[in-house]
């Protein structure tokens, strides 16, 4: 059997690594693509929007003061949690929020660059001294979560546990009649 | 070695031209389709939205007028700089402030009652709790009258002064306990990092103050105060949040340990 | 063959790289015995934090660093076959190597910079860290510039030739390097070191982030062009195949070297200070920049098939059998290529967008970067120091049953290490916490995870001590005369090459440009907002 001319292999060769390569860009558009889609349907997103605000003097005036932390009913329905990380706790320590609402988390850093995640969710938000970051969610049914500092602030960065408590919708919004900001601390 | 060849427009057009169109095509999904296609009510029309995406500084929504008035733990702002570098005339103008201070807090600072020792303390720490006392902040009855004459400036210098004057051991030394756990590593699931993250021994955090030697009648009654809320001018409840959190036997452990160091 | 004095240039780039890579081993294994189950909460955690420091710092810094320096050297002579120009300058580069890498761990070791080889302003540590890492990049410059001025030199005596592969490769992650180590330095000289100095007393944070990313990501492309020259140019050769395409082999160096560096935005997924539709960009960008592991993923494995198949292999996986699975590199490869395929898909899900909230800053992040680089891109290191270590001792290196233990020491290690480790981070374990409560109901499942890791751990620092011991065996063996050295051979003639595929101009404008589009504005928005400095927080002031 005649053997094929090296460079007919060649050809052979590049004919095979074209083929690869066309196969990989499209896995790598369908990732993409799913990515677009993701981002065109679900309401979850990183945080969308460049705030700044001045970490000094959060506790003087402004959204963050601390009567304004915590969980706050909106006019349309949904709910707002503000929050402030600072050396080495969040405030509220304990978050209150409704089961099935939309909730907005909007918090921000007193000193250093902290963040947090809550167990078996997909919150995960990183507060940066000077900027206001904002996470939309769902929370789906009640549970007790756990709520860590995931960005290393400093030695006692260990010890920066908040919690979480997702209620029933009723019983949040009940609750949310008689005050004005919301938190399970006790 | 193999010859190369010089036909390379083919690729500098192909190369250049692919990489533009991929940037443009992201561009357009990225900062047009996506933000239109997101429903946030408080980014009003299109354009807006690509300027958004792209980060630009847009606020949350027009300043409203809180319904309540506002709860401010303390006026002061601290930071790491919040102190000018002490200088002798400073201290010296301190140590005239100070002799009216030293029937409590003794005459070199180190107080024979329960009484904090201010010597060797933080000028920050020092400074913002005279500054909380006279804005009533911080609620002492022994205190309040006899900050009201000081300025902000007699406070800096007593400030300097007391962080001048050197720590003594203290009186009656006892036997160093043992470094409880609550001080070492605090207790992470209830929110309590390690004291001395803070309060030195591993870490200074500004504004915190050096607990080493300070009277134990006095560090519980801090901390009881916190944990109840009648003291309440620690910035963002850090304090608060960490004193609710400590069991009476933490409370207790955590002052008779400092007290004897 | 080598010249004397470029074998001990190289050589002490080798044994500082992985002196320092020995240590932070040790420190790595300490620190997950740490905060694993098996040990009380430490009473110090500033202690934690100091070693991780050191151990992020000499493995992203130090190690990867001197080894594609002393890599680069041994290419300019062994494959330009020309004595290598500014010998003196090398030195000079790796002197101030070593003064950087002493000026940076003195103060890590005495607790005054134990702020993570990531920096994390507002946090400020002590000067002499930051100046020690400028000075560790500025002697890596310096080799920017001999691996430029040696390949210019090739050209003009070699005209219109094409580059040999191996140098191709190697002046890419040269200029790649450069270009991406840019976003650190500028971080490091314009915005932290007049703040640790005491020249001013703010910062912004969110634009240190955005600098640092900048670096982050590419220098991991950095980091892996050593192993996959090693893929293209030692593998086919020390197997006995051939390289299954040369011109696809330039390409994916091109391809890393255009599309390495504007995807950096991927670390800030959930920062607030940059756009979603940035944010979005970057992401696309990162997808494409898995192009260049994918063809060779390709490449490499028909390069292999073809030595499998000329050792007699049938049918169609008999070529693996018929494999020279006793030679360190065939396992090597091997395990790279295992390792990398785990790593990847982990890289991936990383890369999109939405699964990221998932992951970041969880555990998941570290396993997975200890997979990728730990796993695929060091256990290449080893092969190229075992490579090379005949041609710079002289000596012979034959402890073939000391290196195969070491290398499946290694891979078992990092597997046992990693994949638990990616387990507790979906199961959301925050990074860098000294100690975790794993008496807590929502930690505990978490508890037998992290000692596996611990336990794969063990392993590591196992295969460490036998990787030294073979390089210092190879040092005290008898002489030997050696062969050339050879590179991998094509399997097809080249034919003419494209000249695109053999010079940068292209490419380094494509870079450039690229990253002006990708980071220009998120740079240029962020340096003119004023109100963004934030205060400076020291660390390591109060005992």
């Amino acid at each position: 059997m005649p053997t094929p001319s090296s460079h007919d292999s060649g050809q052979v060769a590049i004919r095979a690594e074209l083929r690869w390569a066309a196969v990989t860009l499209a896995i790598i558009a369908f990732l993409i693509a799913m990515m677009v889609y993701m981002s065109l349907h679900w309401a979850t997103m990183p945080p969308a929007r460049l705030e700044t605000v001045d970490p000094t003097t959060l506790h003087l005036a402004g959204e963050f003061t601390e009567d304004n932390l915590g969980s706050a009913v909106e006019s349309d329905g949904s709910v707002t949690v503000r929050l402030v990380g600072n050396q080495y706790s969040f405030t509220p320590q304990c978050l209150l929020v409704p089961a099935d609402t939309p909730v907005t988390f909007r918090g921000t850093s007193a000193d250093v660059v902290h963040g947090f995640n809550i167990a078996q969710t997909n919150v995960n938000v990183m507060l940066e001294p000077g900027y206001v970051s904002t996470f939309k969610t769902r929370f789906k049914k009640p549970a007790d979560l756990v709520m860590p500092c995931h960005e290393f602030c400093g030695a006692g960065h260990a010890g920066m546990w908040a919690r979480v408590k997702v209620i029933d919708k009723a019983a949040f919004f009940q609750q949310a009649g008689n005050a004005r900001r919301l938190s399970c601390v006790e | 070695m193999a010859q190369t060849s010089a036909r390379s427009t083919p690729w500098v057009a192909a190369s250049i031209g692919g990489l533009l169109i991929l940037a443009l095509l992201a561009a357009l999904i990225g900062l047009v389709w996506i933000p239109s296609a997101q429903r946030d009510t408080r980014i009003s029309g299109l354009w807006n939205a690509i300027c958004s995406a792209a980060g630009l500084v847009q606020p949350w929504r027009p300043a409203r007028q809180p319904t309540a008035p506002v709860v401010q733990p303390s006026e002061v702002i601290v930071t790491a700089t919040m102190m000018q570098p002490a200088d002798s005339l400073s201290i010296g103008r301190g140590a005239t402030l100070a002799m009216q201070c030293t029937m409590c807090h003794g005459a070199r600072g180190m107080s024979r009652a329960d009484s904090p020792n201010l010597a060797g303390q933080y000028e920050e720490a020092i400074y913002k709790q005279l500054r909380d006392f006279k804005s009533g902040h911080r609620r002492s009855a022994v205190m309040a009258p006899l900050v009201q004459n000081l300025g902000d400036q007699d406070m800096r210098d007593l400030a300097a002064y007391y962080a001048y004057l050197p720590r003594e051991a203290p009186e009656t030394p006892a036997a160093v306990p043992e470094r409880p756990a609550i001080v070492t590593s605090g207790a992470p699931m209830r929110n309590i990092a390690a004291c001395e993250s803070c309060h030195g021994g591993i870490d200074h955090k500004p504004g915190s103050p050096r607990l080493d030697g300070e009277p134990e009648v006095y560090v519980r009654a801090q901390l009881k105060a916190f944990a109840s809320g009648a003291r309440g001018n620690d910035l963002y409840s850090q304090m608060r949040n960490v004193a609710r959190q400590m069991t009476s036997e933490e409370i207790d452990a955590a002052a008779r340990y400092y007290s004897r160091r | 063959m080598l010249n004397e004095d470029t074998k001990r240039l190289v050589l002490a780039h080798f044994w500082l790289g992985f002196a320092a890579f020995a240590v932070a081993v040790l420190l790595g294994e300490w620190q997950m015995y740490i905060r694993s189950p098996v040990r009380a909460w430490i009473s110090d955690p500033e202690l934690y934090y100091r070693a991780v420091t050191a151990h992020g710092s000499a493995m992203a810094y130090v190690l990867p660093t001197l080894v594609a320096m002393g890599f680069g050297y041994a290419i300019v002579e062994l494959a330009l076959k020309q004595p290598l120009i500014g010998r003196r300058w090398a030195w000079a580069g790796f002197i101030l190597v070593v003064v950087g890498v002493v000026a940076a761990m003195a103060p890590v070791s005495m607790g005054l910079a134990s702020v993570l080889y990531t920096f994390y302003p507002p946090m400020i540590a002590n000067p002499f860290y930051y100046i020690g890492i400028v000075l560790v990049v500025v002697g890596s410059w310096i080799w920017v510039g001999l691996m430029s001025v040696n390949l210019h030199a090739w050209r003009k005596a070699h005209p219109g030739e094409s580059v040999p592969l191996a140098m191709f490769a190697s002046v890419a992650g040269a200029y790649l390097w450069a270009w991406t180590s840019l976003g650190a330095a500028i971080e490091l000289l314009f915005q932290i070191l007049p703040v640790a100095l005491g020249l001013k007393a703010t910062i912004d944070a969110g634009l240190a982030r955005v600098f640092f990313s900048w670096t982050l990501h590419a220098i991991v492309y950095f980091w892996l062009i050593p192993s996959y020259i090693a893929f293209y140019t030692l593998v086919p050769r020390a197997i006995g195949g051939r390289l299954y395409s040369e011109a696809m082999g330039r390409l994916v160096f091109i391809l890393f070297l255009v599309f390495s560096m504007p995807i950096g935005v991927h670390h800030l997924f959930q920062d607030p200070q940059v756009g979603a539709g940035v944010k979005f960009m970057h992401a696309a960008f990162t997808g494409l920049v898995s192009v260049p592991t994918l063809l060779t993923v390709f490449t490499i494995t028909a390069s292999v098939e073809i030595a499998g198949r000329l050792r007699g292999g049938q049918g169609l996986f008999g070529w693996i059998r018929a494999l020279p699975w006793h030679n360190p590199m065939m396992l090597a490869v091997a395990f790279s290529f295992v390792l990398l395929g785990f790593g990847g898909a982990g890289g991936i899900i990383n890369m999109s967008y939405q699964l990221d909230f998932s992951v970041h800053n969880t555990q998941w992040i570290t396993g997975h970067f200890h997979l990728i680089f730990g796993g695929a891109i060091v256990i290449m290191y080893f092969v190229i120091a075992y490579d090379l270590w005949p041609h710079l001792t002289g000596r012979a290196l034959k402890d073939m049953a000391l290196m195969r233990a070491q290398l499946w020491l290694w891979f078992v290690g990092m597997l046992v290490t990693t994949f638990p480790w990616h387990v507790v981070g979906i199961l959301g374990m925050p990074r860098r916490m000294a100690y975790f409560d794993y008496s807590h109901p929502a930690i505990a499942p978490q508890a037998m995870a992290v000692t596996m890791s611990f336990i794969g751990g063990l392993m590591l620092v196992a295969s460490m001590v036998l990787f030294l011991l073979v390089l210092v065996r190879g040092h005290l063996a008898e002489r030997v005369s050696l062969p050339e050295f050879r590179f991998s051979t094509p399997a097809h003639p080249t034919g003419r090459l494209p000249a695109v595929l053999n010079g940068f101009a292209l490419w380094l404008g494509l870079m450039i440009g690229l990253s002006v589009v990708n980071y220009g504005f998120p740079i240029a928005q962020l340096v003119f907002l004023k109100q963004t400095s934030v205060p400076a927080v020291p660390i390591g002031t109060g005992g």
